[in-house]
């Protein structure tokens, strides 16, 4: 197919995201056992980024490869104005990279709308006056069934059930709050919308499933121990909330964007095991910061190198042709 | 009626059971391996014909090694586990007037009582935990 300069452009640019994306999702999904292993070495919050991490390498590798080595040396190395023909492996690469990205975006653009929606629903049954011992700021449901949730990314509400505010002592509640706001402040229902953004393995193959319930499961437990901050006796409060919102039976489905103090119920006893034994909350050092920001300069440095970008554009050539 | 339900080969005595779990254990061996093991000091001969037994049942192979069987089970626990299961639920499928929604309804009054067990246990925990700092403030 003879194509004009800029969907040469784009065609190569979906084409290297596919390839890079592919190879790098079947290296983790390989790695996955090791990566889950080599995660529980640490303690909870740092579980969750090493898997959240492990989970997002995929796509930012294919897009650095795309934003960072094929766009600047196919602009700076290709004569603009030219029409060449586009090959069938870039092609059908090319689709299947169309594909890949457009399941992700309709599956994550779902789950945004679906949690504003839920977030609007629940705006408008709030009660107009919280009830006693219920905190401010949060949405009370007038429903017995346990509800107890931060939803919603940017501007994220708690929202809880009259039933929840009823069964649960003021230190329970305060440390189901705790749980609520660690998850806040860790951005975690961001991070759900990113794991939603980011690929699958393959068109229709999944593939991530056991790194995407590690990774929600070590930010429920990163979430108990910011709630708990090393504190006996709020670990016991946040232990006994847990059993007792486990106790109220199922609540009904929040939004895909909504961390929930009782989201999967099947670790529950490990949950309250760990409670029972608490342990200091680390404070996060500057390395990984130092880390991210030598990475940074590294990855720059790469793609100012005009040998990186000579070698990468002959690679495109043969993409191409 | 549960009885009425299981298949033939999914039925075990305590001793089959006892043995098959040793034999788990060990990977695989001999009338002698095996009696050391169990709960209660049982005859050579009852140990051997419960072996072989098993082994009639399809649940065990065996080989002969200077002039006595070793015995290797021939599925492994979980195996075993959901071939009862599977036998089981075939069994009541079977039945003619058997109904799907009455076993789940059975399943999940199951699920629930183990839950409350699950619960009830991890509220004595947290009992017994708050008591214990109660104490070490006390003291």
């Amino acid at each position: 197919m003879i194509a004009p300069y800029a969907l040469r452009l784009f065609c190569l640019c979906l084409a290297v995201f596919f390839l890079v994306h592919t190879a790098a999702a079947v290296t983790v999904r390989l790695l996955t056992p090791a990566i889950l292993r080599f995660a529980a070495r640490f303690r909870a919050h740092r579980a969750a980024a090493v898997l959240l991490g492990a989970r997002l390498l995929p796509p930012a590798l294919a897009l650095f490869a795309v934003a960072g080595l094929c766009a600047p040396s196919y602009l700076w190395l290709e004569p603009a104005g030219t029409s060449e023909e586009v090959g069938a492996l870039c092609l059908i690469a090319a689709l299947l990279g169309v594909l890949l990205l457009s399941e992700s975006l309709a599956r994550s653009i779902g789950a945004a709308w679906r949690s504003t929606q839920y977030l609007r629903a629940c705006r408008q049954t709030a009660l107009a006056q919280a009830p006693a011992g219920a905190p401010r700021n949060v949405l009370v449901l007038p429903a017995r069934k346990p509800v107890l949730a931060l939803a919603g990314v940017w501007r994220a509400r708690m929202v809880l059930s009259q039933g929840i505010v009823d069964a649960l002592t003021e230190p329970q509640l305060a440390a189901a709050m705790r749980h609520e706001d660690a998850h806040r402040q860790s951005r975690d229902n961001l991070k759900r919308l990113l794991v939603l953004l980011a690929p699958a393995m393959l068109p229709g193959v999944q593939g991530f499933g056991a790194l995407e319930a590690g990774w929600a499961r070590a930010a429920e437990w990163a979430a108990d121990d910011r709630a708990a901050a090393g504190d006996p006796q709020s670990a016991l409060a946040l232990a006994d909330a847990l059993v007792r919102v486990a106790r109220m039976g199922t609540g009904p489905s929040t939004a895909a964007l909504a961390t929930s103090l009782l989201a999967d119920g099947r670790d529950l006893a490990e949950r309250v095991e760990r409670l029972l034994r608490p342990t200091p909350v680390a404070s996060d050092s500057g390395l990984s910061s130092a880390v991210a920001a030598a990475s940074l300069a590294a990855v720059a440095l790469m793609m100012l190198n005009p040998t990186v970008l000579n070698a990468v554009h002959s690679a495109l050539e043969r993409l191409n042709h | 009626m549960i009885r009425f339900f299981k298949s033939r080969d999914a039925e075990l005595g305590h001793l089959e059971t006892g043995v098959l779990e040793i034999l788990w254990k060990l990977g695989e061996g001999n009338v002698h391996q095996v009696m050391p093991l169990l709960t209660r000091p049982l005859a050579y001969t009852t140990v051997m014909t419960t072996l072989d037994r098993l082994y009639k049942k399809g649940l065990l192979d065996r080989r002969k090694e200077d002039r006595a069987f070793v015995y290797t089970p021939r599925y492994s626990r979980v195996e075993w586990e959901r071939k009862r299961a599977g036998d089981f639920l075939s069994g009541f499928l079977g039945q003619p007037q058997a109904s799907g929604e009455l076993l789940i309804s059975c399943l999940v009054d199951a699920v629930g009582r183990h839950d409350e067990a699950l619960l009830d246990e991890l509220e004595r925990r947290i009992r017994e935990r708050r008591k214990e700092i109660g104490k070490r403030r006390k003291a």
